[in-house]
């Protein structure tokens, strides 16, 4: 029965999640064909003023445009489109756009990548030195160090480290580590506690055994969904950091798309950013 | 312990109403309006009349800051409120027997999170024509910023109010036949006004440096208003930086404000 109602809770937070992770892509990708749409110039037919076209051909071209280009028309084709790859041209870049995202993704993707691992290990291993050897000298100065690196703007941190010429991933997994750092401690911390653990440190087991059986184990599901956590907002972190620190990658092609007003490459880069960050919360409530 | 808050606590809000003073008084503190421009004098050290010197264009940096500190501890808080405000009037909708409504809430709850919201500011500020005015774009900075980030509180108010449908006080409540109205003012609201506040002290914090993650990247606020943001911008030249150092007095203002905060914020967990 206990397992019987735990695969029923999976399968209805699966639903849940599928059904809430086609909703977020659903109005990215709304809010971005209607970005795309409401575009000036989008309008503009070009034979508008072709001396060639009778008023009357210039007037059924006019009202078939209207009628195809209506939003609820537009939001489809965008998303049909979109789906095989296709979003459209870069006006500042005067490319495809899935051209230009192929040619950054794994420079994101590695600094994303970096980033996260190193936000993760870091933050955990000083969550771990603030509760597990229950050391003052130990837990005033992990507190004091994720403090300060949460006082400093994500994109400052970039700039120094851009500016020594230090690998950038570090930058953003120091960005990380006091978001990481307060959300490992407070579960570590919990577990640590545990009645279960008290009990089997009363019976004599070592501490490897404790750590690993009592506090890991049953904090490992959690942990798992700080995980996705972190990819999102390293995610976010990667704009500033890219953008100032000229990185090519997706982080810098969206802000050279915002000072260009590159409506369709930005529309694109949101609905796939949208799409990543829900899949990736998505998997982080399954794993939790 | 039980006598007041800790001694550090006392310190970061003297430190604190200190700063948002200095912010207020800026019109009358300020040596010069934050954007005269002195057009002989560009990039200077501090001298008289100028106890920081002048940037770039010629404008007084300890006037700017001082703008600066207004516009950035002010609205920030501002900010916070409107998120606070959205989320409890959204989360009033997790008290009501309708399911339907509820599970909306939490989907739209779930969709607000995943959404990438700085793409929404980059977005937002292509939208904007390049001369916006600087009251517009200030107002829309952080009014987005107030709307977006309804759905971390929201999350805890939710749970907080589907927790009270099991209280023990609830049902006394209703047994003693008091009005749901009354329910709520006089026993319920008690509970979620100590979660707002904390929500409150934890956003503050996020909104100050948003803004200035987004004024350092000129997504912010428009120049000339100044902000801690678009003042960090000097940050990009480490030549300027290391000719003159006082241009770090904005990141070291930001930098003592936010451990301020963190000092009165309730422990940071992110929402998992």
């Amino acid at each position: 029965m206990i397992s019987a109602g735990r695969e029923s809770t999976f399968a209805t937070r699966f639903a849940l999640g599928l059904l809430t992770f086609l909703a977020t892509v659903l109005l990215g990708g709304f809010a971005a064909s209607a970005l795309v749409r409401y575009s000036p110039g989008f309008d503009i037919d070009e034979n508008a003023w072709n001396p060639h076209l009778s008023a009357v051909t210039v007037a059924a071209r006019h009202a078939r445009l209207e009628t195809e280009n209506g939003l609820p028309r537009f939001y489809l084709r965008y998303l049909s489109r979109a789906a095989h790859g296709d979003f459209g041209k870069s006006e500042a870049f005067n490319l495809p756009v899935s051209e230009l995202l192929k040619n950054r993704v794994l420079v994101s993707a590695s600094l994303l990548t970096g980033g996260t691992l190193g936000g993760l290990v870091l933050g955990g291993l000083l969550a771990w030195l603030a509760v597990w050897p229950r050391r003052v000298i130990l837990e005033i100065p992990a507190a004091v160090a994720s403090g300060l690196l949460l006082a400093v703007p994500p994109a400052v941190l970039a700039l120094f480290f851009f500016f020594r010429e230090w690998p950038l991933w570090l930058a953003v997994a120091l960005a990380l580590l006091p978001r990481v750092f307060g959300t490992a401690r407070s579960l570590l911390g919990t577990w640590y506690a545990s009645p279960a653990l008290l009990a089997a440190r009363a019976r004599g087991l070592g501490s490897a055994t404790l750590a690993t059986r009592y506090v890991l184990a049953p904090a490992a599901p959690q942990l798992a969904a700080l995980v996705g956590v972190a990819v999102v907002l390293a995610f976010g972190s990667l704009i500033p950091i890219e953008g100032l620190c000229d990185v090519p990658g997706l982080g810098q092609l969206a802000l050279k798309g915002a000072l260009a007003r590159d409506l369709p490459l930005l529309s694109a880069l949101g609905l796939i950013i949208t799409a990543l960050v829900a899949g990736v919360q998505w998997l982080g409530d399954l794993a939790r | 312990m039980a006598g007041g808050p800790r001694p550090m606590t006392r310190l970061a809000v003297t430190l604190l109403c200190l700063v948002v003073v200095l912010g207020l008084a800026a019109p009358w503190l300020a040596p010069h309006p934050y954007a005269q421009q002195i057009r002989e004098f560009t990039t200077t050290a501090p001298q008289p009349g100028f106890p920081m010197g002048l940037d770039d264009l010629g404008r007084d940096r300890l006037s700017r800051l001082l703008y600066a500190t207004r516009v950035s501890v002010l609205l920030a808080p501002a900010a916070a409120t409107i998120s606070i405000l959205v989320a409890l009037l959204l989360s009033a909708l997790a008290a009501t027997p309708s399911r339907t409504l509820r599970w909306s809430l939490s989907l739209g709850n779930s969709i607000f999170l995943s959404l990438p919201w700085i793409f929404l500011f980059i977005i937002l500020r292509a939208k904007l024509p390049l001369n916006t005015d600087p009251v517009v774009s200030v107002t829309l900075t952080f009014a987005l910023m107030g709307v977006a980030g309804w759905a971390v509180p929201s999350r805890a108010f939710t749970a907080s109010i589907l927790g009270m449908k099991d209280a023990g006080w609830l049902l006394q409540a209703r047994a003693a036949g008091l009005k749901p109205w009354r329910i709520a003012t006089s026993h319920a609201w008690p509970h979620l006004w100590a979660l707002a506040l904390a929500q409150f002290r934890i956003l503050i914090p996020a909104y100050v440096l948003s803004e200035a993650s987004l004024g350092l990247l000129g997504l912010g606020v428009a120049d000339p208003m100044p902000s801690w943001g678009n003042l960090l911008q000097d940050l990009q030249h480490p030549d300027v930086v290391q000719a003159n150092p006082w241009t770090l007095a904005p990141l070291g203002l930001l930098v003592f404000v936010m451990i301020c905060l963190e000092v009165l914020a309730p422990s940071r967990k992110v929402a998992l």
